[in-house]
């Protein structure tokens, strides 16, 4: 794959690509011969490029999609539960010519790196979920998103509402309030009811790569019991909570959460 | 012809709110904890609010009408087809409205065009039967995705309608529903069924809907400038996009009503009542409860927003401003006669749907209401007064 020679460490290339019909917009940033990590945002994000991806640009070859239905990328009709995201995501690594990349999945995005690593455990070659969804811990429900004002949203999701600064718009303009409306939209077309997948458990064990589960110490939103979950039905992963981080932990400790990813995708091996 | 048909609307609102309500609780939906819900009490309020309704039948009301809605204090009517199967008894001349059934809520579409048939049956034809897709805070009580809320509403009224006039068995295919036999016993009286009504708030497809199938639509608790607004796109939609000319019989307008002696009476004795409805009861809700994302299709929060509407309606308001805007209809007899003749020649409405009981109004407050409507406003309506006398419908003529 030939890539522009403007893409340097902290550069980034911003691009659209073309998935199941889908023109998906997306970052690319880092050194092209450095290892390919495919990074697939949470659901406060889309179309950012911020300082913790330029953390991550710095070690390997980083690609920032945004998810049909969050920032430039829309979502068709069709598109309509997490089994939609698996296809678009699987078309997506080859529309990239990611053979075997590293998975790095936020939030929602966590929940869609895990579902392909399980359907498609040969072309994940390490993997990290972060504050991901896709389980259901009957005595620790998530709470009600959508039952939250925006305050209370980033007020639930950060231990630190300052750290989301980044996030917060110049300016609240009819054009970002239907922005806002269109991701909460994909968001309850995929999570209003019942906000999980009740096969992943099961299938989480065909997942073959390392994993590493990095989870806000103080996450209110996807609790760290779902990371120990996780880390139960995933044979080689090991857990690591971020102290003083909720549920975004790259924008309240973005250092820890860089050099935690880092140095688990440098390391040779897996966890063991 | 009448110039404007009469249809009492009950919500049969649960009016014992404890000390201390207005600071405890944000929001009277969804959340209100029910052990505020007595239900002694509910057992002697329903018999009263039936006897009500019993009165607007004597009185000569063209039909009493009854919503659904789920876990509140304004409206106490989860299952208004049970609510219709209690008034076919009660009521003898009028016909008994449900508006309406919430059909995305019902995994079990087939079941409302059974019950609505059994109605249909029970009373003689007197059923019409109203559909909606549920407000905001109801996808929260039953888990329903908004975000499929048009489809499934859509696709349970092409069943019900099917159900009701195709002969059965037939089977139906559809994305959400699917049957392989639809076979309806009893059928609906009414040929070809019983009349559809189709309430709304904002939504553009639901007028659209409305105007395709010539069903009356019906606004609720909207300004007399958004009236204007939507009857106007009914009609030019009827016009211009279906090739007809629409009767003020398809459009319908829901308010609260009250009247006294003068206007300054009207507003001094209607105030506590008007706002226990906007301040304390159906207005009184989480804002994101209103609006569940895909609730709204993208072109019409677009509008929304951009015309800051859903923001007006659920903002605190005055009863001034209530009265002023036409959103509620308080005057003297002839302020009344003339805020709804307004409807008439100027709006081209032919259906008022008046809410009388708000809230903690008194029995006798109620009755009064009534006999005042029934006296003064109806008559001038009508070509000639109806007759208080039951009138068996003539099922051969149907």
């Amino acid at each position: 794959m030939s890539v522009p020679e403007a893409i340097q460490s902290a550069e980034c290339l911003e691009r659209t690509v073309e998935v199941q019909g889908i023109a998906t917009h997306l970052f690319e940033a880092g050194n092209p011969a450095a290892h390919p990590l495919l990074y697939l945002h949470g659901m406060l994000d889309g179309n950012q490029w911020l300082d913790y991806h330029k953390a991550m640009a710095r070690h390997f070859h980083v690609f920032v999609p945004d998810i049909p239905g969050f920032g430039l990328t829309a979502r068709p009709n069709w598109m309509r539960d997490i089994s939609d995201y698996v296809f678009y995501v699987r078309d997506l690594l080859d529309a990239l010519g990611l053979e075997k990349p590293f998975i790095v999945g936020h939030s929602i995005g966590g929940w869609i790196a895990a579902e392909i690593a399980a359907w498609y455990p040969d072309r994940v070659s390490k993997l990290v979920l972060t504050g991901a969804l896709g389980l259901r811990i009957k005595e620790t429900p998530m709470p009600d998103i959508f039952a939250m004002s925006p305050e209370e949203i980033i007020g639930t999701s950060f231990a630190n509402p300052m750290a989301a600064l980044p996030l917060m718009p110049s300016e609240i303009s009819v054009e970002y309030m239907f922005a806002q409306y269109k991701q909460l939209t994909t968001l309850a077309s995929l999570l209003w009811n019942p906000g999980y997948d009740p096969k992943l458990a099961r299938r989480l064990a065909r997942v073959q790569c390392p994993t590493l589960l990095l989870w806000g110490e103080h996450d209110r939103l996807i609790a760290s019991a779902y990371g120990e979950l996780y880390q139960t039905l995933i044979a080689d992963s090991s857990l690591e909570k971020l102290a003083g981080a909720g549920h975004m932990p790259m924008f309240e400790q973005p250092e820890a959460w860089s050099s935690a990813i880092s140095q688990f995708l440098n390391q040779e091996g897996g966890n063991a | 012809m009448n110039k404007l048909s009469f249809h009492y609307h009950h919500m049969m609102p649960w009016p014992y709110l404890p000390d201390g309500y207005d600071e405890t609780y944000d929001s009277a939906w969804v959340t209100l904890p029910n052990a505020i819900y007595d239900p002694v009490k509910g057992h002697d309020l329903f018999n009263r609010y039936f006897n009500e309704l019993e009165r607007a039948d004597q009185l000569g009301w063209d039909s009493v009408i009854v919503p659904e809605h789920h876990q509140n204090a304004a409206v106490t009517i989860p299952s208004p087809n049970i609510m219709a199967a209690v008034l076919t008894q009660r009521i003898k001349r009028a016909k008994i409205g449900i508006i309406g059934n919430s059909l995305p809520l019902h995994a079990d579409p087939l079941r409302v065009a059974e019950e609505i048939a059994m109605l249909d049956v029970i009373s003689g034809g007197r059923i019409i039967s109203g559909f909606v897709r549920a407000i905001g805070m109801e996808y929260f009580n039953y888990g329903v995705n908004p975000t499929l809320s048009r489809e499934l509403m859509n696709e349970a009224h092409d069943l019900i309608v099917q159900a009701w006039t195709r002969p059965g068995p037939f089977a139906f295919a559809g994305e959400h529903f699917n049957y392989r036999y639809v076979n309806i016993w009893p059928r609906p009286i009414q040929q070809p069924h019983p009349p559809i009504w189709l309430p709304g708030s904002f939504s553009l497809e639901t007028i659209d809907t409305a105007a395709r199938y010539k069903y009356p639509y019906m606004t609720v608790f909207m300004s007399t400038e958004q009236r204007k607004m939507v009857y106007g796109l009914y009609r030019r939609l009827a016009e211009e996009k279906y090739g007809y000319e629409a009767s003020p019989e398809q459009l319908a307008f829901c308010a609260p009503m009250f009247i006294a002696e003068t206007d300054e009476l009207a507003m001094k004795q209607a105030e506590q009542y008007v706002l226990w409805l906007f301040d304390k009861a159906f207005f009184k809700v989480r804002p994101q409860y209103v609006t569940p994302p895909g609730y709204f299709s993208e072109q019409s929060t677009l509008n929304m927003l951009k015309s800051g509407m859903v923001e007006q309606m659920m903002k605190k308001r005055s009863f001034k401003e209530l009265v002023d805007t036409g959103v509620v209809i308080v005057g003297s007899v002839d302020t009344v006669l003339e805020k709804l003749a307004y409807h008439c020649d100027e709006l081209h409405a032919g259906m008022i749907v008046n809410v009388t009981r708000l809230g903690p109004m008194p029995d006798e407050v109620v009755f009064e209401q009534q006999d005042l409507m029934a006296r003064y406003i109806m008559p001038h309506f009508r070509e000639k007064p109806a007759t208080s006398e039951p009138q068996p419908v003539e099922v051969s003529s149907l």
